[in-house]
């Protein structure tokens, strides 16, 4: 009875003891002693970006190897492994997971409207799109190759994509992040809301447009004000488009003549767009090509309006 | 491992869409080889690619471009030292795409030495066709057929220090062949086809640093940019009436033109970025100046006989556009589960120059007119947000936007020593209020709903945003083999004045999926519908009469479908099957309303544009030993505009390649 006793009080201070370790102090181990059980994630780590840390030798264990992201390691070697005994983001809350990577990633540029993007609003985290021991691209460590991380969320966008018309995402010339921020972007200047969202502005503080399409900028002594305005959206749909050009209508004529309308309110003097000069005359073919004539829509420096 | 990374990049491939080739197979030991204190991973993939275009090659070069001939279709080498401490670099990556002729090449390329240094590269070219295809009678007036090539190389020093230095050059250039037109030799004039040499080239270098100053992150960059554009025109078909499209009277034979207008800009800029964390303040701001110059000469000469006329003009000057913005972010986490965010945004741009515009005609007597034009716009914005997670169940989120733009703009033109100005200003706001929720009721499963209204006061064109509201909701199941997303994205404009009206509403509908049961097979579909309807006053003149109180239709039901599935056989045979569809409905109607009657009946004619574009496809890869796999793919595309099939296609396309790794 008394040796039965003693046993169970002897369970009792070791487990009492562990418990309250457990929860007064946890405490960083060698990261040799992660690959005892992660082998196969340690021998792979130095192709890993975060290997840099490790290969320097001069970071603290908080900032460095596994426990710089998983945390202090003690109490999970205690335990055996376990994902409530460390820091595991499969099943740490988004905001912690973002917590944890912003620590050292918070002081890049690119990543500076992180907590305000659309991304973190709508309970995105990081490892939602990254995956730091199985991605599938060696630069940002994403977990899928990007056009199809992107389009695996963003669906409508997909479908633009496939449209006969479209930049050339799919085809491997340009990528989401040529225009998007999936960070968060700091809000679009050039535009009066909020949106687009996730734009990065280019040229300094434009449109991302125009990073490639520079002969579309400017600047102009005829600038098109529409599109100085209001943006290139007013007349393109930028994904895809059943319309040649990406424009947002089969024929030129409906997209040109739905805003030079002459409707009051409107336009640079608020006497409305300018309408078409009694000389056009719809029912001849010549003028339903508005272009034809008017080459430089974008903008001329020779003719107010766009003929040369 | 090896497996799942496999299975990984088949999955990624298939929901991607993307052309049947490159294969996503890559050959070599996933894990590479080992030599020296470097481990390589390499696999490149080589082979004939093949296609055969029935009905408008111009349609398809438009939308496809895939050609014939020997390609180096993909490339991936990856090179790591082992201990961090390699002598020259630590990593190489490169890749490559299309590579010898294909119509979307690229090269990606990172060479960096931990702490010492990182390079990136990217050389992207794309061949661009597009004959400006158009319905309702178009003629396709301007062509292009051009190469378009873009480059980046950023150079970061002491990337993992406190100080960092920037140093970078981008260059962009479009080249090739054009056809457009120009109208002579007055308001009523005709039409005459031009052909052009397009020469643009866009070169930007830039240098920077980052450095951190009392807990606050600095980052400066200074660049310079400069645009040259020395696209000249000359006469397509010399002697050749103005035929384009119909003759207008006074018809002329134009038997020489010329024109020549090099046009060069250069764009300075600045740009500074702050950002801080003070514990549960955060900061962070950008701000920009860039000072764009623009001057530009035309030279044109014009020779026509029936009757015989000259036509010289000439315009010289230069455009400035000094722009100026700033973006300030101010945030505040009291809590990991609260953030409350504002950010105040000023955009000032302005927009001036003067032109002299001088016409020798022939005909009519001498113009010369001297232009000074102005645009200014000042935007002002300040946007809050609010994100709380209420539990691990709930959160929420709302904000409030509200900009105030004003547009300065005056127009004056001097004419026979008399100068008329005409100076314009106008402000509007805009406000809007956005709520959003998300809802996890279970650890796989994601509900996402977001609501944003606003309204316009002064819209600058009707078909700007003025009373609108956006809706959109999410709804994701993903577990470990499955997943299945549907979403739903709803917009609704009304732009209203009392002499017209504009409405404007889409709304898309979609859910994909796929299945990974085992490694070897994935199932990936995915359906998406969208709806767009949009209505706008119109007003237009017929043989003189000024028609009003008309509307413009335009309604498209485009129902979207891909899937993919793919299986491996053993360990040696992968297969892939996919399909790709969308059909553009149109309003359901069979035939083209006639276009060539009155122009209300026009008008019905473009309403609506049924359109098909599918793509089945299929791919099979073999492994014959760990260095080497056989590939082989067919892609079809089939291409039907229901009104034009003129302008329908069908293009058998395929590849067979080896991928090998040494």
């Amino acid at each position: 009875m008394l040796q039965m006793f003693g046993r169970r009080f002897l369970l009792a201070i070791v487990l009492g003891g562990a418990c309250i370790a457990q929860a007064q102090t946890n405490r960083y181990v060698s990261n040799d002693l992660c690959k005892t059980c992660h082998s196969a994630i340690w021998n792979a780590f130095y192709k890993n970006p975060h290997f840099k840390s490790i290969a320097s030798g001069k970071e603290p264990p908080e900032n460095t190897g596994c426990q710089g992201c998983h945390g202090p390691a003690g109490n999970h070697v205690d335990n055996g492994g376990g994902k409530d005994t460390i820091r595991a983001f499969s099943v740490l809350p988004p905001e912690q997971a973002l917590d944890t990577c912003l620590r050292c990633h918070g002081q890049t540029l690119s990543r500076a409207n992180i907590r305000t993007s659309q991304h973190t609003l709508n309970g995105m985290a990081c490892t939602s799109c990254h995956s730091i021991h199985r991605s599938q691209s060696v630069h940002a460590l994403l977990r899928k190759p990007q056009t199809a991380l992107c389009e695996e969320c963003h669906t409508d966008v997909r479908a633009q994509f496939a449209m006969p018309f479209k930049h050339r995402v799919e085809e491997g010339v340009i990528a989401c992040t040529d225009c998007h921020n999936p960070h968060g972007s700091f809000a679009p200047t050039w535009a009066m809301a909020s949106r687009p969202r996730h734009v990065d502005q280019a040229m300094a503080n434009e449109e991302p447009c125009l990073k490639c399409h520079a002969d579309k900028r400017g600047p102009f002594i005829f600038e098109h004000l529409g599109v100085r305005v209001d943006g290139c959206e007013t007349c393109h749909a930028p994904h895809g488009s059943t319309n040649s050009r990406l424009l947002l209508r089969p024929v030129v004529f409906t997209l040109c003549l739905e805003c030079h309308n002459g409707a009051g309110n409107f336009g640079r003097q608020g006497n409305g767009v300018p309408a078409q000069t009694s000389n056009h005359n719809m029912a001849d073919p010549r003028y339903q090509n508005c272009t034809a004539c008017h080459v430089r829509i974008h903008g001329s420096n020779a003719d107010s309006n766009f003929l040369r | 491992m090896k497996v799942t990374m496999l299975s990984l990049l088949m999955v990624s491939t298939i929901g991607a869409q993307v052309p049947v080739a490159p294969s996503p197979d890559l050959a070599g030991e996933k894990n590479g080889e080992n030599i020296r204190n470097y481990n390589v991973v390499n696999s490149f993939e080589t082979g004939y690619r093949y296609s055969t275009v029935g009905g408008s090659i111009e349609q398809y070069r438009s939308s496809v471009n895939f050609g014939d001939g020997i390609r180096l279709l993909g490339s991936s080498l990856i090179v790591n030292s082992k201990n961090g401490h390699g002598a020259f670099f630590d990593q190489i990556t490169l890749s490559t795409q299309g590579l010898g002729n294909d119509p979307y090449e690229s090269v990606s390329m990172r060479i960096e030495k931990n702490r010492l240094y990182r390079y990136d590269m990217s050389w992207r070219q794309n061949d661009y066709f597009n004959p400006g295809l158009v319905t309702a009678g178009g003629d396709g007036q301007h062509l292009l057929d051009t190469q378009n090539r873009i480059q980046d190389h950023n150079l970061t020093l002491f990337p993992q220090s406190n100080v960092k230095f920037f140093a970078g050059f981008s260059n962009s250039s479009q080249s090739g062949p054009g056809y457009s037109s120009i109208q002579l030799f007055d308001a009523a004039g005709n039409i005459f086809p031009l052909f052009s040499n397009v020469h643009r080239t866009w070169r930007e270098y830039r240098l920077g640093n980052e450095f951190r100053i009392i807990g606050v992150r600095v980052n400066w960059m200074h660049g310079w940019e400069d645009f040259k554009d020395d696209t000249g025109a000359t006469l397509a078909t010399p002697g050749v009436p103005g035929t384009l499209l119909l003759p207008q009277p006074p018809a002329a034979n134009l038997n020489s033109f010329q024109a020549r207008d090099p046009n060069h800009g250069t764009n300075p800029y600045w740009r500074a970025a702050i950002f801080a964390d003070r514990g549960l303040f955060h900061l962070n701001g950008r701000f920009t100046y860039s000072g764009g110059r623009n001057a530009f000469v035309v030279d044109e000469s014009a020779q026509a006989s029936s009757p015989t006329r000259f036509q010289n003009v000439i315009t010289l000057g230069n455009a400035d556009r000094p722009v100026a913005t700033g973006n300030l972010n101010l945030s505040f986490t009291p809590t990991s589960k609260l953030t409350i965010a504002n950010n105040t945004s000023v955009y000032n741009v302005r927009t001036l120059g003067n032109s002299f515009f001088a016409q020798f005609d022939s005909q009519t007597q001498t113009t010369a007119v001297q232009f000074y034009n102005y645009l200014g716009i000042r935007t002002v914005a300040n946007d809050t947000s609010l994100n709380y997670q209420i539990s691990p169940l709930w959160g929420v989120m709302a904000g409030y936007h509200y900009s105030n733009r004003l547009i300065t703009s005056q127009s004056e033109f001097t004419f026979a020593g008399a100068t008329s100005s005409n100076p314009a200003e106008q402000s509007n706001q805009l406000r809007s209020g956005e709520m959003g929720m998300r809802f996890a009721p279970w650890k796989p499963l994601s509900v996402l709903f977001s609501a944003e209204i606003g309204t316009n006061s002064h819209p600058f064109t009707p078909i700007a945003n003025a009373d609108y509201h956006a809706l959109s909701g999410r709804v994701q199941y993903r577990a470990k083999a499955f997943r299945l997303t549907g979403a739903i994205n709803a917009n609704y404009n009304a732009n209203s004045v009392s002499l017209t009206s504009y409405a404007s509403q889409s709304r898309t509908y979609s859910l994909n999926g796929s299945w990974t049961p085992r490694d070897r097979f994935t199932i990936d579909a995915g359906f998406t519908r969208a709806h767009i309807y949009t209505i706008g006053g119109i007003a237009y003149f017929l043989d003189q009469q000024l028609i009003q109180n008309q509307s413009s239709v335009y309604l498209s039901n485009i129902n979207s479908i891909y899937t993919g599935i793919r299986y491996e056989f053993g360990s040696r045979v992968d297969f892939y099957v996919g399909y790709t569809r969308v059909q553009d409905l149109g309003d359901g109607r069979a035939t083209a309303a006639s276009g060539l009657g009155s122009a209300p009946e026009l008008f019905q004619a473009v309403q609506t544009f049924p359109v098909v574009f599918q793509s089945p496809s299929a791919r099979v890869s073999v492994k014959i030993n760990n260095k080497l796999r056989w590939n082989l793919g067919y892609q079809y595309y089939g291409y039907r505009e229901d009104f034009s099939s003129l302008l329908g296609y069908r293009a058998n396309t395929g590849y067979t390649s080896v991928s090998f790794s040494y």
